[in-house]
């Protein structure tokens, strides 16, 4: 690992070679919206171009995304300049014309100053009206549960998420972790007594033997088991209980 | 052919061609480019084929009856070129082919009625290289198309094919780079990229194993330059692979095809066949020790495939979608290894470089663009097809000399260049030379070479709102200014193509299109605004034509025209009230007609039947 020192926003600040801009940033308490990026994911980042900065290196100058910007000795990082306001307020404005209904988009928006689009805004059914289509969902089943389930589907403004063929995916595990990785909450998932909805598919809840509260889905179980050779028994009892 | 195992046994092997080759063996040249197959030159073939043994000829069927590459003169298909005469002969029919070889074959007669006729001097020109859009073209890129048989490698050795590679073996790897580099090559797919300096970042990069890749993807409406040259002269694509792939240390490379190219598929793999069993390809190339061999992946048909972080995400199986470049791919490329991609017309061009030198190549073209470039000249010009010309050649030569003018007599209003991301240049900028930084400055770009001719009666508006919808559909979808900017652009200049622009949609147009040039992920997002910017930029008055006085200047946004029948003018024939699909134009015989307006659809069919000039638009 090879330390470098960056610039931002005029402070010198520490960094290894190589990581994200926006990680920089966010060790040293500097605010960059953002929303498609998770530290943990490696192939998360890029699409929802909120996250846009001024870099400076050798002389030229150019808009990236600090999430996944490497750092580079001689690199200087501005955050706040007009330019950076301008084209994030522009990406704002475009992502609040297309979910309209979502919170977190149009708190995200009003701090730079966008209360209503200009523009047509979208309708759309089932998750729609709230997913940016980041991919930040597809990328977490993908990289991080290891089942695949759900991919992004179409191109063009119908890119979305979904099963292969809108259909119960037969590798989902209910484990919710593109629902609770989502930055726009626009993933539905229900859980009533003892059974999960998820992307169309009914899952079993296992309850703790403690507790008795459902708090893991029989088929996210099976697959630990199956991957890491846990013992079943570990899952009687809920994290609380345990 | 025999295989080839060293550089005296390839020298060899040619001069043993060359010489068994007959130059005064009358030579029927039949193109078999898909544009010249699809108006019926298979059977023109066969007609030779049966007239040639019908009449116990002595032309030797297997070198003088040539099914060839795209001549590039398509629109005058199919094509058929006479050799040691050089005459070329247009839009030749099955049943003219006995005529051809009774009179021109035969007695070297020139059948009038088939050779090019000047559209404006009406003068008739029989030779190939007088013809005007042939006369004017440098052809370096296309050296070999039209004059061989693809499918035949004997044909490609004949023109010195694979001379550049066996100099190339014989040559140090960093010298070919310097070579490269002293040819002033920059990239022919769009970005100009100086191909020897990316070749030099990928052979610093340490690394054991490097790629190089070819990108066959061509996607733009109108554009065919790099399907003729894998069709026509596949070889000269592998050559050239196979000598950067020496340079940089390579020793797999691939060939990123469209699947919509079966013609180019098929000969590149019959080329690849070919090269392997003539020692071209596989271990030990030539004796040098040098190992590489090439496969063809077919794509999918997605236009941003061609974008190289998508095209490589597609070659690796995974769907083709851009990534941020900020890590090069000459540093992390396919299977994050050390990649050079280029693409088919850099690859094409290198042999050449190799074979006659630098300072022959970088003799051709401008200070800061060097060589040649193949154009598709497409539109309202009377002469449309594929064009090799300098850089740095003025819009006004080309569209003029090459192109014979705009059709019809009508006047000139811009060029569109660059494909669908490129820009408009208007009529007034007609001296400005053809190279990768003045299109790049004056809000166009190079592209990959597609060059629209538009007259007086095309809507600049409705220009930009045909290539905005074109990237609509062909965005991947991954970032948000591409996905969700550009079917609000496209909805504000339907808007005002329809008569319901308002105040300040120039200005959202300006700021949507610095959202996309800024902020977008890949270069189809960021240059996507182009056909906007430059539109507004030149023609602004237009965009304002519409949006204010609800006028389509040049008539043609339907819900701003209406169709007037001249009352003086008018005869009185009938012919337009015959013709109306609607049956809304009334009058009698030797009276003025009128159209009723509620029920026009505004189709221009009693504009285009009446020999008066008497309808209007208004």
């Amino acid at each position: 690992m090879e330390n470098v020192t960056i610039i931002i926003n005029g402070r010198e600040v520490e960094a290894v070679k190589d990581q994200s801009v926006l990680d920089v940033a966010r060790e040293n308490g500097i605010h960059i919206p953002a929303l498609c990026y998770h530290p943990e994911v490696t192939s998360s980042g890029g699409s929802c171009r909120v996250c846009l900065v001024e870099a400076h290196q050798g002389g030229k100058m150019r808009l990236v995304t600090s999430c996944n910007y490497p750092v580079r000795k001689g690199l200087e990082i501005k955050t706040d300049t007009d330019l950076v306001k301008r084209i994030r307020k522009g990406v704002l404005e475009l992502l609040l014309s297309r979910v309209p209904d979502s919170g977190v988009i149009k708190d995200m928006a009003l701090k730079d100053g966008i209360t209503e689009p200009r523009f047509f805004t979208d309708e759309g059914e089932e998750n729609r009206y709230k997913c940016i289509s980041c991919g930040l969902c597809a990328a977490v089943c993908e990289e991080v549960v290891g089942v695949s389930a759900i991919s992004m589907l179409n191109r063009s403004r119908d890119k979305a998420p979904g099963t292969p063929y809108h259909k119960p995916s037969t590798a989902c595990i209910g484990c919710g972790a593109c629902a609770y990785a989502c930055p726009t909450e626009a993933i539905s998932m229900r859980d009533k007594d003892d059974t999960r909805r998820i992307w169309g598919k009914q899952f079993t809840m296992i309850k703790c033997s403690v507790c008795g509260k459902p708090y893991i889905p029989d088929a996210q179980v099976d697959w630990i088991v199956k991957t890491i050779g846990k013992d079943r028994a570990f899952f009687d009892k809920c994290p609380d209980h345990r | 052919m025999e295989s080839i195992r060293s550089f005296e046994q390839l020298e060899q092997y040619s001069q043993r061609l060359k010489a068994s080759v007959n130059a005064d063996l009358p030579t029927v040249m039949i193109c078999f480019g898909t544009g010249c197959l699809a108006n019926g030159s298979r059977e023109v073939a066969d007609a030779f084929t049966e007239e040639i043994k019908q009449q116990g000829l002595k032309v030797n069927v297997e070198i003088g009856l040539k099914t060839t590459g795209c001549h590039g003169y398509c629109e005058n298909g199919p094509l058929v070129a006479l050799r040691p005469s050089d005459i070329l002969y247009l839009r030749v029919a099955p049943k003219d082919v006995p005529e051809i070889v009774e009179k021109s074959i035969k007695n070297n007669e020139v059948i009038e009625r088939l050779v090019y006729t000047d559209v404006n001097t009406k003068e008739k020109i029989a030779q190939y290289q007088s013809i005007p859009f042939y006369k004017f073209q440098k052809r370096i890129a296309l050296r070999n198309i039209g004059h061989i048989d693809p499918t035949s490698i004997d044909d490609y050795l004949l023109c010195d094919g694979y001379k550049g590679l066996s100099k190339a073996l014989t040559m140090d790897s960093d010298a070919i780079i310097t070579e490269v580099e002293a040819s002033g090559l920059r990239g022919r797919g769009g970005g100009g990229f100086p191909t020897g300096t990316k070749w030099r970042s990928c052979k610093a990069v340490a690394s054991d194993v490097r790629y190089v890749m070819c990108n066959g993807d061509e996607g733009d409406p109108g554009a065919f330059m790099d399907r003729s040259i894998m069709e026509g002269d596949p070889h000269s694509v592998l050559e050239g692979m196979i000598i950067g792939a020496y340079a940089v240390g390579a020793h797999m490379g691939y060939v990123y095809v469209r699947d919509e190219y079966p013609l180019a598929v098929k000969n590149l793999q019959a080329a690849l066949q070919d090269a392997r069993k003539a020692g071209f390809l596989g271990e030990n190339i030539l004796g040098s020790g040098f190992d590489f061999d090439i496969k063809i992946s077919r794509g999918g048909g997605a236009f941003v495939c061609g974008e190289s972080s998508a095209l490589m995400r597609s070659l690796e199986g995974k769907v083709g979608e851009p990534r941020a470049k900020y890590i090069r791919s000459v540093e992390k490329g396919l299977y994050d290894k050390p990649s050079v991609l280029n693409n088919v017309e850099t690859w094409n061009n290198v042999p050449v470089i190799i074979l006659n030198g630098a300072s022959w190549y970088a003799g051709f073209g401008t200070k800061g663009s060097k060589g040649t470039k193949v154009f598709s000249l497409v539109g309202k010009v009377n002469n449309t097809g594929l064009v090799e010309v300098p850089m740095g050649i003025t819009i006004k030569e080309l569209v003029e000399k090459i192109g014979g003018g705009v059709l019809g007599g009508k006047g000139f209003k811009a060029v569109q260049t660059g494909g669908p991301s490129g820009g408009c240049i208007p009529k007034k900028l007609s001296d400005l030379p053809i190279d990768f930084d003045s299109l790049t400055e004056v809000g166009s770009m190079m592209g990959s070479g597609g060059i629209i001719v538009m007259d007086e009666d095309t809507c600049m508006v409705d220009v930009a709102k045909y290539f905005i919808h074109f990237l609509v559909e062909e965005s991947c979808g991954k970032c948000t200014p591409c996905r969700d900017g550009l079917p609000r652009m496209l909805s504000i200049l339907t808007a005002i193509t329809e008569g319901k622009g308002k105040e300040g949609d120039i200005e959202a147009l300006k700021e949507l299109c610095d959202v996309l040039s800024y902020g977008a992920l890949c270069g189809l997002g960021t240059s996507a605004a182009n056909p906007v910017l430059s539109t507004i930029k030149y023609f602004e008055d237009e965009y304002s034509a519409h949006i204010k006085d609800k006028k389509c200047p040049a008539g043609v946004c339907k819900k701003l025209i209406t169709y007037r029948i001249d009352k003086e003018a008018c005869t009185g024939c009938t012919l337009c009230v015959k013709k109306c699909p609607q049956d809304c134009i009334m009058g009698e015989r030797k009276m003025a007609h009128i159209i009723d307006e509620s029920q026009c659809i505004r189709c221009g069919v009693c504009k285009d039947v009446c020999n008066f000039n008497a309808v209007r638009i208004e």
